[in-house]
């Protein structure tokens, strides 16, 4: 199958900006907010729909970062200070590990508009891998961080699993941190080790797919490792990763072709994206082809949603053109 | 300078409500005309009611311009009053950073607003063209400012990585994909187009201004200098540097501020004609009396820079910005005394605001300053 869809939290329109805006000055209640997250919440479900991406998201408006729902929700853990995400002008809250962390209800379920979720599409739900999770904290009560991952990749299972009893159909793990590497050597195999065991408890007995998502590093770097993950599909950010390492492995999962740069405001030329990905396909299924879906290499919420809405329409148009070359 | 640990701030200060609304066009109210008159008292400006007499008139363009001077010399005479030695004009003639040099350069268009944090954004802009010097942006200020202070003046002017990293690169993305087939290389290369493009076209003609104007120390403002801190984005950030200021019969210093030290430290040596670095500290720093590292944990990095061989001078960040929190003299002496241990060569020493006040009020920011003068003075005398 070739199809599409976005890989993370979508920017705000400029009314919501001007809504958010409005809130933080205390000019707006926070019921009128809450209307208008919700109101938006419709908005982008409805802009991914006329497109045709494969799975929808609510767009994850009110996220204020990937780990923010659970630094917020998880009992043992308190929101610290603001700190870079990653090698990007925009910042982060730092989870801080105080207690034992446990899960006292559905966090991502309950902040996700599940009523405007359209009836007739498969969902999609995003949340941070066992190893971003415990890289971007702080931990202050575990012994040591692998204790840390383990414990965190046990709530994500217990996450995914709300999630799909929800309905969810496809969930991705975020792992920016297990490719962003601008100072350290690769990644051990010892502790790539590790990464795939804490993936093993996360997607333990989970009903759904799930993608890893990789992005704002080289995917390449940890192969031929990440191929034995116990995940369905993998995530790769292509304004990162060296494309000719890449084609020297075959795989036996699917792709997240991260394609459009979310980082860039340029809107890609659709006829280049479709050629490379013609060119990846071809070399990593020699034989099979698997699930090949068009994304943006990382959330979209680098740009402003009117870009953000034009780069939607171009992971569609390539998927629709890949589909017709490949499917004949 | 000859005197110890020389006084200096690092270039914003809060905007008055009358200078922000004024600007806009807007009737001032009573309240507002009366800060104005408190603050001139305060200072001791002369003439001062004639000037307020400015801020009851109606919106023109002369009265716009009367409200940028009255504001810039309201900050110049704070920061004389505090006592310091070296100072800007607490920009009050910029809007921010960022947008008043992009909005007065040919070659950019604001695409909108996107996510800093939370509910927090800033307008980011796309270099859709080759970007073109249009009219000088800081030069009227800086001639202004220098009429009216007594004192050093040390320009802040923003950077050009960082500039360029908060800017969408349309136009050189899209030049070298003819070229350039690889993503990443392509946009590593259209990324040092745009920055040498703009320190050319751009900057170097401003400075250029600046210099035969009088400017005698222009400081660059990069605080995003460390956020991509692969090598080759850390080299492209000093080659960057180093062009914008090469040849100037100038002083250049570098500000950066709430960024990865480790990283910045291994290039200090590296930037040319860059006299001082100007490093925010007391934000990371505890609030206790004290010399060591014990204490001082906040200056631990000073250490990085020193055993990589930097030799030029610190603008030593004592005063936290972020914190309404008064640093008493005695810790302001403090951490200056640390910092003279660790460094040795005391002329080295500036005593200095970790960044811009700008967000702090001015009642806040003058007495952090007095203190910042007089824990100065505290740690020279104990050094007699």
């Amino acid at each position: 199958m070739i199809g599409c869809y976005v890989t993370g939290i979508l920017p705000r329109p400029s009314e919501l900006i001007e809504k958010t805006r409005a809130y933080e000055r205390k000019r707006i209640s926070e019921e009128e907010l809450e209307k208008s997250f919700a109101e938006t919440a419709e908005t982008v479900i409805k802009t991914q729909v006329s497109k045709g991406l494969t799975y929808i998201t609510d767009g994850m408006l009110q996220w204020q970062d990937l780990l923010r729902p659970f630094a917020e929700g998880l009992k043992g853990v308190k929101v610290g200070s603001l700190a870079r995400w990653f090698n990007n002008n925009m910042f982060y809250r730092k989870p801080i590990i105080v207690d034992a962390v446990e899960r006292e209800r559905d966090i991502i379920k309950d902040i996700t508009y599940l009523d405007k979720l359209p009836r007739d599409h498969p969902w999609k739900a995003v949340l941070p891998a066992p190893y971003t999770f415990m890289s971007l904290s702080e931990n202050r009560y575990y012994k040591d961080e692998t204790e840390l991952l383990f414990k965190l990749a046990e709530i994500i299972n217990e996450e995914i699993k709300s999630l799909a009893e929800a309905g969810f159909k496809y969930v991705q793990l975020s792992d920016p941190a297990l490719v962003y590497k601008p100072l350290k050597p690769k990644m051990e195999k010892d502790r790539l080790n590790l990464v795939c065991d804490a993936l093993k408890v996360a997607v333990k007995g989970v009903p759904v797919k799930v993608c890893l998502q990789t992005f704002f590093g080289d995917f390449s770097e940890i192969l031929p490792n990440a191929l034995d993950f116990p995940v369905d599909d993998l995530g790769i950010d292509f304004y990162e990763t060296n494309i000719e390492k890449l084609k020297a492995y075959s795989f036996e999962k699917g792709v997240s072709l991260g394609l459009v740069d979310s980082r860039s405001s340029l809107v890609e030329n659709e006829e280049e994206l479709v050629k490379t990905a013609k060119e990846v396909i071809e070399a990593v299924y020699p034989s099979k082809t698997r699930d090949v879906f068009i994304s943006p290499n990382c959330d979209l919420e680098f740009l402003p949603w009117k870009r953000a809405e034009e780069k939607i329409r171009v992971i569609s148009e390539v998927a629709k053109k890949l589909g017709g070359i490949l499917h004949g | 300078m000859d005197k110890l640990f020389p006084t200096q701030e690092i270039g914003s200060l809060a905007k008055p409500r009358w200078r922000v609304k004024a600007y806009r066009g807007n009737q001032l109210s009573e309240e507002e005309i009366a800060e104005a008159v408190k603050w001139g008292m305060l200072l001791g400006i002369e003439n001062f009611n004639q000037l307020v007499k400015v801020l009851k008139e109606k919106d023109s363009p002369g009265r716009r311009r009367a409200v940028l001077e009255l504001s810039a010399k309201y900050a110049i005479k704070m920061f004389e009053k505090a006592g310091l030695d070296i100072f800007f004009d607490g920009e009050q003639w910029r809007s921010e950073m960022y947008e008043h040099v992009v909005r007065r350069t040919a070659g950019f268009t604001f695409l909108g607003y996107v996510k800093s944090f939370d509910y927090r954004y800033f307008r980011k802009a796309a270099c859709v063209e080759k970007p073109r010097y249009l009219k000088p942006f800081y030069l009227e200020e800086f001639v202004f400012a220098k009429e009216n202070a007594e004192r050093e003046l040390k320009v802040p002017f923003t950077g050009p990585y960082t500039i360029t990293d908060w800017t969408f690169n349309e136009y050189y993305e899209k030049k070298l994909a003819v070229n350039i087939k690889d993503f990443k290389r392509r946009k590593f290369e259209a990324r040092r187009e745009f920055i040498f493009d703009l320190i050319r076209n751009v900057l170097r003609p401003e400075i250029k201004r600046l210099v035969d104007a009088g400017a005698r120390w222009i400081q660059i403002d990069e605080p995003a200098a460390t956020t991509n801190p692969t090598d080759e984005e850390m080299e492209l950030f000093v080659e960057a540097f180093n062009e914008t200021v090469k040849g100037f019969n100038c002083k250049f210093s570098l500000h950066n501020c709430y960024s990865d030290y480790a990283v910045l430290a291994k290039y200090a040596c590296e930037l040319h004609n860059c006299s001082q670095l100007s490093l925010e500290f007391a934000n990371r720093d505890s609030r206790e009396m004290g010399v060591g590292s014990n204490v001082r944990k906040g200056y631990e990095d000073l250490r990085l820079f020193e055993d990589y061989g930097y030799d030029k001078n610190y603008g030593l960040g004592v005063i936290d910005v972020h914190t309404d929190f008064i640093e008493p003299p005695e810790l302001v002496r403090d951490r200056i005394l640390h910092a003279a241990k660790v460094i040795k060569d005391l002329h080295r020493i500036y005593a200095s605001t970790d960044c811009g006040l700008r967000t702090r009020s001015w009642t806040v920011s003058f007495q952090k300053l007095k203190n910042l003068v007089s824990g100065a003075e505290l740690a020279r005398k104990a050094l007699e």
